[in-house]
């Protein structure tokens, strides 16, 4: 599960920039809406994206859920309960590696 | 933490802490550099001012504006024409600058009065031109002139005119990146909301933190055009004063350079409710994936992809031809701040290359967690580099190219690496298809010069050899491929125009484009 976690991330760290926003509360807001639609659309379940906001996480997300479809064939292999642990995993890890463990100390600016 | 220290700054013993060599098993965790810090005293900075930043950087590119600085000449001067953002009105903001010309005395005794003076002459002299931008430099902010008040009082004295006030003096800030924080937040606070937008497509844009260098806009928003989506305004390369008072009118802003440029998608979105979609406008794969998100943004991938399938298929066998002549190439990445993260993946993506090094002048740490997650392992990440620095990595590393600005690009020279001009470009637009075939062709170009590979021979103690001519790149680049990858017919050189801007700027798009299909939502 780690190194299929490593992969993922190293996906996201090399070709998206949703995760990279500029404070905190953005970061963990881009990580939840972007992932968890992610998560939703791997296990073929409903995603909003009726709102703008929901729309901008949601065509992240759909590009992302293609990306990993297409380059990683494991993910095919995996039922849903086992993709949800998977993307649960990737989701603390991007945190840790934005959020968290960042050391970016701009991200508790309060200001923009 | 990895840090790297030079042996030139073991006396500015701060240093250390702005620069990382990412090593195997490492991440943003734990490596990463200091940024956006005043620079260390003793330490020769490559940065630019905080009024070059708003005025050089985001201000001027607006083309239909008097951009008038007050101060002494000199800032002016040293903030013209050397960034080359195009426009479609025949470069006024390029082809004129304006300056208050403040010299002694105005400093003893003020100069609010010669500054009204000067804007109403500015006007006067083109009265076709109403919108001014105005910025505060060192030497009026610290006599403490209110440009703001005088602005005030033009523009009751003429209310055809509108001005805009810039107070970024060059103090104002670590480095030039203070501007454009500054200006960013003074145009959403005076300005966005002041003029009503003028939609005309069902499907509307605001293309944020994109310069126009040398046509970069304006082969992007082809792009958007052939989709049907209108760009309400672009802030701010080729765009319009007023286009950009009416920001608040789009349903996304799709933002390039989130450095100079993310400060006002994130008050857009706080205060307007529109979303900020990060793109990479560079690259055939991520651009791709920008398009995509932006086509599926309004419900219309497929015209997205009928343009991904055209440009890829029209652009990718001239691509192809440089990544199979620049493989393996070792680059100093070596920018102002964005294209760090730009270019950091797809040059070596797609053309090849290896990033050895990356370095940002005015970037923040952000910048550097998006340029060293993007590169490989082994990379030497520098923040704020001084010139003995760059000099003592490029004579470790042994670039075969680096990408920076004209300053240390002249020093690159100097020890016989090639440079290409990550700034203003050199043979541009380097964002789109065609673009990012022109970027490589150039760097081709540098890296194979017949005269940069003379300029390797040293006359005072080389053999200079006698018995060979004429050269061409293709003799080098070509003498160490297979004959077979040297004549691969799927592979072709760039076969797009000398200047291509003009065919894009001339073209015409289908007015029903911008409507939504009957049943969409
Ligand atoms: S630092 Fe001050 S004096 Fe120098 S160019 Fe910038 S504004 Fe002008």
């Amino acid at each position: 599960m780690k190194d299929r976690i490593a992969q993922l991330e190293d996906y996201i760290m090399k070709h998206c920039l949703w995760q990279f926003h500029s404070r905190t509360w953005d970061r963990e807001r881009q990580n939840e809406g972007v992932l968890g639609a992610a998560t939703k659309i791997l296990c073929d379940e409903p995603v909003a994206n009726e709102t703008r906001e929901d729309r901008c996480y949601w065509v992240d997300a759909v590009c992302l859920a293609e990306a990993f479809e297409n380059r990683y064939p494991w993910l095919h292999e995996m039922d849903t309960a086992e993709k949800k642990l998977l993307m649960q995993g990737l989701k603390e890890r991007i945190d840790y590696t934005t959020i968290t463990a960042s050391l970016n100390k701009e991200l508790t600016d309060h200001k923009y | 933490m990895p840090h790297h220290e030079f042996e030139c700054s073991t006396t500015i013993p701060e240093r250390k802490k702005h620069a990382v060599i990412k090593g195997a098993g490492e991440d943003l965790t734990s490596a990463l550099p200091e940024g956006y810090l005043n620079t260390i005293p003793g330490s020769i900075s490559e940065r630019g001012c905080a009024y070059c930043g708003a005025k050089h950087v985001i201000g001027t590119p607006m083309k239909d504006v008097i951009h008038l600085s007050h101060g002494p000449v000199g800032c002016t001067y040293d903030t013209w024409q050397t960034k080359r953002y195009i426009s479609d009105n025949e470069n006024f903001q390029l082809k004129y600058t304006f300056a208050t010309d403040m010299k002694e005395k105005n400093i003893v005794f003020g100069a609010e009065k010669m500054l009204k003076q000067n804007i109403i002459e500015a006007f006067k002299a083109f009265p076709q031109i109403k919108r001014m931008t105005l910025y505060q430099t060192c030497a009026s902010a610290l006599i403490g002139d209110d440009i703001g008040a005088v602005a005030q009082e033009v523009m009751e004295e003429m209310p055809e005119v509108d001005i805009f006030v810039c107070n970024s003096p060059g103090f104002k800030g670590p480095s030039q990146s203070g501007g454009h924080h500054t200006i960013n937040i003074a145009w959403i606070k005076d300005k966005v909301g002041t003029v009503e937008p003028k939609i005309t497509s069902d499907y509307v844009i605001n293309y944020v933190g994109e310069y126009n260098i040398q046509g970069d806009e304006e082969i992007m928003h082809d792009y958007f055009k052939r989709m049907g989506i209108q760009v309400l305004s672009t802030f701010t390369g080729n765009g319009s004063y007023d286009d950009l008072r009416a920001m608040h009118g789009a349903h996304l802003n799709v933002l390039e350079c989130a450095r100079s440029a993310e400060y006002i998608c994130n008050e857009l979105r706080v205060r307007y409710g529109i979303p900020r979609l990060d793109i990479d406008g560079f690259g055939f794969e991520p651009l791709s994936d920008s398009l995509r998100k932006v086509g599926l943004f309004f419900g219309i991938e497929e015209r997205a992809q009928k343009i991904i399938d055209e440009e890829t298929a029209r652009w990718k066998p001239e691509l192809e031809w440089y990544k199979e002549r620049l493989k393996g190439k070792k680059v100093c990445l070596w920018p102002g701040g964005s294209k760090l993260w730009h270019w950091a993946h797809v040059i070596h993506e797609e053309m090849g290359l290896d990033v050895v090094s990356v370095y940002t002048k005015f970037g923040h740490q952000q910048d550097m967690e998006k340029g060293i997650a993007r590169c490989e392992e082994g990379t030497l990440a520098i923040d704020d580099p001084n010139e003995l620095e760059s000099v003592e990595a490029m004579l470790r590393l042994k670039p075969d190219v680096i990408f920076t600005g004209k300053r240390p690009g002249e020093v690159a020279k100097k020890i016989r690496v090639p440079y290409l001009n990550a700034h203003a470009y050199h043979n541009g637009p380097y964002k789109g298809y065609e673009g990012w075939v022109r970027f490589a062709r150039d760097i081709y170009n540098a890296i194979y010069s017949p005269i940069h590979q003379l300029s390797l021979l040293d006359i005072s103690k080389d053999e200079i050899p006698t018995d060979k001519g004429f050269a061409t790149q293709m003799m080098f680049s070509d003498a160490a491929l297979s004959e077979e990858a040297a004549s691969a017919s799927t592979q072709r050189q760039y076969t797009g125009k000398y200047d291509c801007v003009p065919d894009y700027m001339n073209k015409t798009y289908p007015d029903e484009l911008k409507k939504k299909p009957v049943g969409a939502h």
